[in-house]
This record gives C-alpha cells, sequence and structure tokens, in this order.
C-alpha cells in the first residue's frame, strides 16, 4: 500500500508540473498540444548536459541531476519558441502547430541523439543512460500510517516541482502579470484596450509552459526511466493536458486530478503483482490510466469551461 | 528594381487562387531541401549524393550493384508498396481534416484493424485467396470505420477534444494488441506476431518480372482508387458539402440544416475506414506480421502528407510520393552516404513545419503585392498631382 503511494506521487508529480505549463498556455488563448514535444526536448537537452558533465563531475554527483533540470527547462522553453512563433506571429492553426511540435521533437531528438552518442562515445545508440536519482525519506511523517508512504522515498526534485507549482500558482492568480494573462485567453482585445500587451503576454506563457514541460521530461527521465531515449514519448505530455482539462484548467483541481492518475497507475502496478499474474500481464495493467482518462474525460468534458480565446490567433484589429 | 520584380513574381504565383495550392507546397519542399542540405553539409555529407541515394533506394534511379535476383523494377514496386498504405493514412487524415477534427489516432485504427484481420483471417489457413484477400479489406473497413465512429460519437456526445481522445485510444489499443500478441501469437524467434497465410495478404511476393524479384501490391491500386473516390466526394457530393460546412463553421451549417453531430461521426468513421484499409494494407501488405506495442509513424507521416498536399485528395498522391521518397530510400540512403536513417523523419518534421506555414508564406504573399499596388497608386497619384500642378501652372501664364 505504502509503495502505491510512493510510485503514484513520483509519477504525478512530474505530470503535475506539465499541466501547470498546459494550464499557462491555455490560459493565455493559445491551444497547446505540444506538451508532448516540449518535454521530450526538454529532457533531451537535460539528458545532453547531464551526460557531457557527468564525466567532469564524477558519475554519482547529484549536481548533475540539478543542472540538468535547470538545462531541461532552458531547453525546453527554447523548443517552445517555434509554436509560440506559429501561433502567435504566423497565425498558424493552433492544433496543427502543436501536432507539428510534437512530431519534429520527436524526430529532432531521436536524430540528434544517436548523433551525440556517435560523437561523444562512439557508438550510435538512441539513449542516454542517466541512471536514478537518490532517494530520502522524511522523518516522522513517513510514520504515519497509510498516507507515510507519500513521504517515503521521495525525489528531491518533487520538493522542487512543489515548490515550483506553487510559485506558478501565486504568479497566475495573485499578480499583475498572472491577469494579464489569464484576461489575454478569456478576452485579448479587452487587455489590449486595457494597455496590455497581448502577443508578449502570449509568448511569455508559452515559453514558461515550455520550460515547466521540459523539467516535467528531464524528472520522468531521471525517475521511471533512469535514462533518455525516444521512449519517453510515452503520451504523458497528452496525460498532462487530460488533466488540465479535467482539472477544468484550474492549477489546484488539475493537482488533486495529477494524484488520482498516479495512484490509478501504481495501483495498477501493485493489484498486478499482489494477484500473482505473470508480468506479461502487466500490460494491461499498463493501460489504466489511459482507460481512466477516457471515463473521467467521458463524465467530466461537457461541464467545463475552457478559457473562451484559445485556439483563436489575437488579430488587433477584429471586433 | 529587379530584385523587387523577381519577389512580385514569386509573390504572385503564391497568392494566385489557381496555382497557390501548388506553389506552397512546392515552396515548402525547397526550402525542407535547403534546410537538410544545411544539414548535411554540416555533417560533412554530400547532399546531393544523399538525395540521389533516397530516390536510387526507390528504384526511381539506377544503383551502382544489386543484389542476386534484385534489380530497380524491385526497388520501385517495394516503393510502391510502402505508398499504398501511406496514402491511404493520408487520405484518412484529410476526411478527418475537412470536418474539423483532427485525426491524430490513425496509426492506433491502424494496428487495430490490421490486429484484428491477421488473427480472423490470416491465421486461417484453409481459405482460398480469392476470399481471403476481400475480407481482409471488409474488416479493414469495418474495424477502422468502428474505431473512427467511436471518437467521432465520444467528440459529439461528450464534447472530448479529438486530439485527445484518439492519443489514449491509441495506447490502448497499442497496449491490448500488444498483451494478445505476446500472450497468443507470438512467434518465439522473431518477438512479433506469426506471420499470416500468403492467400490472405494484400501483396503479392516473389513474382519474377524482367528476371528480377518484385512485389504486386494490391494496395496502391485500392489506395488511388479511394483518392479518386475522396476527391469526388468532396466536390460533387451533398455529403461532401455538409462536412466540409461543418468543418468550416459550426453554427453556419447548423442553420443551413446539417446535422452537425451526425456529419462529426460520419467524418470520423469514414476517416477510420481510410485508416483501417492503411491498416490493413500495411500489416496484411507491406508487412506480414505486426511487431507488439509499436504504433508505426506514419500516422504522424500521413499528417505531413496531408497537409503537404494542401487537404486535396488528389494532391496528396504526389505528396504521399515526397514523403514516401524520404522514408523508403532512407535505408538505402543510410548505407550509401553512412547517416542515420532518423534523418528520414527529421526531413518529413521540417516539410511538416514549413507546410504548416502555408498560410503565413501566402499572407506574406498577399503583403507584398498590397505594398506594390499601393506603392504604384502612390506613383501614379504623385504623378497625376504633378500633372495637374503642372497644367495649373501653365493656366497661370
Amino acid at each position: 500500500m505504502t509503495k502505491v503511494f510512493t510510485d503514484g506521487l513520483s509519477f504525478a508529480i512530474p505530470l503535475l508540473i506539465m499541466a501547470v505549463g498546459a494550464i499557462y498556455s491555455e490560459k493565455s488563448g493559445v491551444t497547446n498540444l505540444a506538451i508532448e514535444g516540449f518535454q521530450g526536448f526538454g529532457a533531451f537537452i537535460g539528458a545532453l548536459i547531464a551526460v557531457l558533465l557527468m564525466p567532469v563531475l564524477g558519475n554519482g554527483s547529484q549536481a548533475v541531476i540539478y543542472i540538468a533540470m535547470l538545462a531541461a527547462a532552458v531547453g525546453g522553453g527554447l523548443y517552445a519558441c517555434i509554436h509560440a512563433l506559429l501561433c502567435i506571429n504566423f497565425k498558424a492553426n493552433q492544433v496543427i502547430s502543436g501536432v507539428v511540435v510534437n512530431i519534429l521533437g520527436l524526430a529532432l531528438t531521436t536524430f540528434f541523439t544517436s548523433a551525440a552518442n556517435t560523437a561523444i562515445n562512439g557508438t550510435a545508440s538512441n539513449k542516454f543512460v542517466l541512471g536514478v536519482s537518490t532517494r530520502f525519506t522524511v522523518p516522522g511523517l513517513s510514520r504515519i500510517p497509510w498516507v507515510g508512504g507519500l513521504f517515503q522515498n521521495m525525489y528531491p526534485f518533487e520538493i522542487i516541482i512543489i515548490v515550483l507549482v506553487v510559485f506558478f500558482w501565486y504568479l497566475m492568480y495573485r499578480t499583475r502579470f498572472g491577469m494579464h494573462l489569464r484576461a489575454c485567453g478569456e478576452n485579448p482585445q479587452a487587455l489590449d484596450t486595457a494597455g496590455g500587451k497581448v502577443e508578449l503576454t502570449r509568448w511569455i506563457a508559452v515559453i514558461i509552459s515550455g520550460a515547466l514541460s521540459g523539467i516535467g521530461g528531464i524528472c520522468f527521465a531521471y525517475s521511471i526511466l533512469s535514462q533518455y531515449s525516444p521512449s519517453i514519448y510515452m503520451g504523458y505530455g497528452y496525460l498532462a493536458i487530460a488533466a488540465m482539462i479535467f482539472g477544468n484548467w484550474n492549477i489546484g483541481t488539475t493537482a488533486l486530478v495529477c494524484l488520482i492518475f498516479g495512484f490509478a497507475k501504481s495501483g495498477g502496478q501493485q493489484l498486478c503483482i499482489a494477484a500473482g499474474l505473470p508480468s506479461n500481464y502487466s500490460d494491461l495493467f499498463l493501460m489504466l490510466p489511459y482507460i481512466l482518462t477516457m471515463l473521467l474525460l467521458i463524465f467530466f468534458s461537457k461541464k467545463n469551461h475552457p478559457p473562451k480565446a484559445a485556439g483563436e490567433a489575437w488579430d488587433k484589429g477584429r471586433r | 528594381m529587379n530584385t523587387k520584380k523577381k519577389g512580385r513574381w514569386l509573390a504572385n504565383l503564391l497568392n494566385s487562387e489557381k496555382y497557390s495550392s501548388f506553389t506552397v507546397s512546392v515552396l515548402a519542399i525547397i526550402l525542407t531541401l535547403i534546410t537538410a542540405s544545411v544539414l548535411l553539409l554540416l555533417m560533412g555529407k554530400n547532399p546531393l549524393v544523399a538525395f540521389r541515394s533516397f530516390l536510387q533506394g526507390c528504384g526511381f534511379l539506377p544503383k551502382a550493384n544489386y543484389g542476386g535476383g534484385s534489380g530497380m523494377l524491385s526497388d520501385l514496386t517495394d516503393f510502391l508498396n510502402y505508398l499504398a498504405p501511406m496514402l491511404l493514412a493520408a487520405l484518412a487524415f484529410i476526411v478527418g481534416f475537412k470536418a474539423g477534427l483532427f485525426n491524430i489516432g490513425i496509426a492506433g485504427q491502424m494496428l487495430l484493424s490490421g490486429f484484428v484481420a491477421t488473427i480472423v483471417i490470416g491465421y486461417n489457413k484453409n481459405l482460398p485467396a480469392g476470399v481471403a484477400k476481400p475480407l481482409v479489406l471488409i474488416i479493414g473497413i469495418v474495424v477502422g470505420g468502428l474505431a473512427g465512429a467511436l471518437i467521432g460519437f465520444l467528440k459529439y456526445k461528450f464534447n472530448i477534444h479529438e486530439v485527445v481522445s484518439t492519443i489514449m485510444v491509441n495506447y490502448i489499443i497499442s497496449y491490448l494488441t500488444g498483451f494478445f500478441i505476446n500472450n497468443k501469437f507470438v512467434d518465439m524467434l522473431t518477438r512479433t506476431s506469426r506471420v499470416c497465410a500468403p492467400a490472405a495478404r494484400l501483396t503479392l511476393t516473389n513474382i519474377q518480372i524482367g528476371g528480377v524479384n518484385c512485389k504486386i501490391p494490391f494496395g496502391i491500386l485500392i489506395a488511388i482508387i479511394m483518392a479518386i473516390v475522396v476527391q469526388f466526394i468532396f466536390d460533387r457530393t451533398a455529403f461532401g458539402f455538409e462536412l466540409k460546412a461543418v468543418g468550416q463553421n459550426k453554427n453556419c451549417a447548423k442553420y443551413i440544416g446539417v446535422s452537425v453531430g451526425k456529419s462529426l461521426v460520419a467524418s470520423m468513421a469514414f476517416s477510420g475506414i481510410l485508416a483501417g484499409l492503411a491498416g490493413v494494407t500495411y500489416y496484411l501488405g507491406y508487412t506480414n506480421t505486426i511487431i507488439p506495442k509499436t504504433l508505426v509513424g506514419m500516422g504522424y507521416d500521413s499528417i505531413a502528407v496531408a497537409l503537404l498536399g494542401n487537404s486535396s485528395p488528389v494532391g496528396s498522391i504526389f505528396a504521399a510520393i515526397v514523403v514516401t521518397v524520404f522514408q523508403q530510400g532512407a535505408n538505402y540512403m543510410s548505407s550509401a552516404v553512412g547517416v542515420a536513417k532518423e534523418i528520414a523523419s527529421l526531413i518529413t518534421g521540417i516539410l511538416l513545419l514549413y507546410a504548416s506555414c502555408g498560410g503565413y508564406m501566402k499572407g506574406l504573399a498577399r503583403g507584398v503585392i498590397q505594398k506594390d499596388l499601393d506603392r504604384e497608386a502612390e506613383a501614379k497619384r504623385a504623378a497625376s498631382h504633378k500633372e495637374d500642378a503642372g497644367q495649373g501652372k501653365e493656366g497661370e501664364r
């Protein structure tokens, strides 16, 4: 049971930071299906930096992880510029742009991973081996029955992400910038009249979205995957989008949804083990988060309110 | 002055009603080739040799030497064998796209229909070819159509964005079929599903033509017929018109009496049918086995084809050829030039990026023309003003 909580949390938290990224972009009025591509590209940059730094700092060094996270955020943010450019300046269809960014991201990273590997160690392997981040257990709290599992074997990045989520929650709901950003997604004309800069706000929002997704991606690479490879495109970006929709574009609710997804996933795995089924059956349990997403969407998609202006390019002259 | 005229010429081509759909795509291809060339040059390879080997790998140009029993024609038939599902998948995307839906689940629908056709018909050794092949097609149509209709229904009834639902369904299909293949239908040696009976396969293999080993893919016939059918439906039928109306403006479609919900489901079902056909031509034609838990990249490549073909069914035949040359020729290119074959996907991605900027390019062209026209009008006005002024002065005298 504790394992369900521990694993669930370590899956839910990177998912949450990606979902927060998606919320930022969509709240500013840019439909964002590109999360999958952002997280993959961000993780690629992070992993590349990590692989380059590991010989310098020593293999066991944990500092590499933090530098990799920073690099992933920068990489994701830079890559997000493509989506911003296409959607905001070129006024391309935002759904198409998202799909394009995802496809290009997968192609770019796959190609350059093997190119980089060839350059670094001479083998055209398509993955960077990263290892798993160290874990720690919060003393005291972890002894609580039932929920104690939440505080056992935590990854340090979980704490960092929680701090980031709180910060970005504050930024969106309690600051002038956040207010402008939300206005951008609901009624950009009003913001323009009030003297705000619609395009600049959207650019910043999309870049934030890319940076946060990149962090989410590298955290997956350092936890459940323990490497960077094309298998990082496992649809977690889309899962984050589903969490955002189900969470009604609200950071608080989305956090709860991510936790549900996380526990569904880890619960399924533990169920498979507890039932004594052979490992072949794990495929069936791996389907659980996706099936759960579909069911939740069926029940909750009707009632939610996406940002009004999301999906439309802003036209200053339009009324 | 000369350069300005040149810009105007290009702008005119890009903006003209008649040619713009064609010129924008050609420009996207040219820009892609330039970008790819730069990339290849940076890697120290000769881009011209690389592009030639792409074509050589697809049987458009003769290779330096061939293995026993194969020749240019065998490469060309291989190319057509791959082109068939690619074109069908692109048509599947186009049908959804015209109705304003993004069918990202083509790969999943392909996998599901290919899987069902394989286990129901492919493993049935007793059926004669004349019965098995049509049955495979029918299964592709039914399974794909149902899978597509489900997505349309979810969109209509529960307002679930089709991109999210198709991705979720993709993973569900991938794990589910993977589970069954791994547990029941696996070939212990190759770790893929057991090969299906030759009678059920839509591609005839090992046919000798002119002394070389060739394949005869029936899929390419089906694909080209479907391209023409889809074009006809959109150009000439009420059903096609309704789908387009829903895609362009739902409210307007409602006012002219189109049942929007029904159209959404119908277009996704139609899209699924084409994806199902793509699936059976891929899994029971191009290959005759299924790799468990793997979705083909064709699902995404088909989007590149559709956008490059300006979402015109007949146009996408040409676009499919371009994209398939890169995908299919990559293996030979990789061995001839020594660049990882993943560059094919990268080139497709870049192509997609430029194709998606098509609207912006057109807008840019319109801007250039408008500026030119403005400038001319300004010049004319200034000239006539001068004349007026001149006349006035003369009058004074």
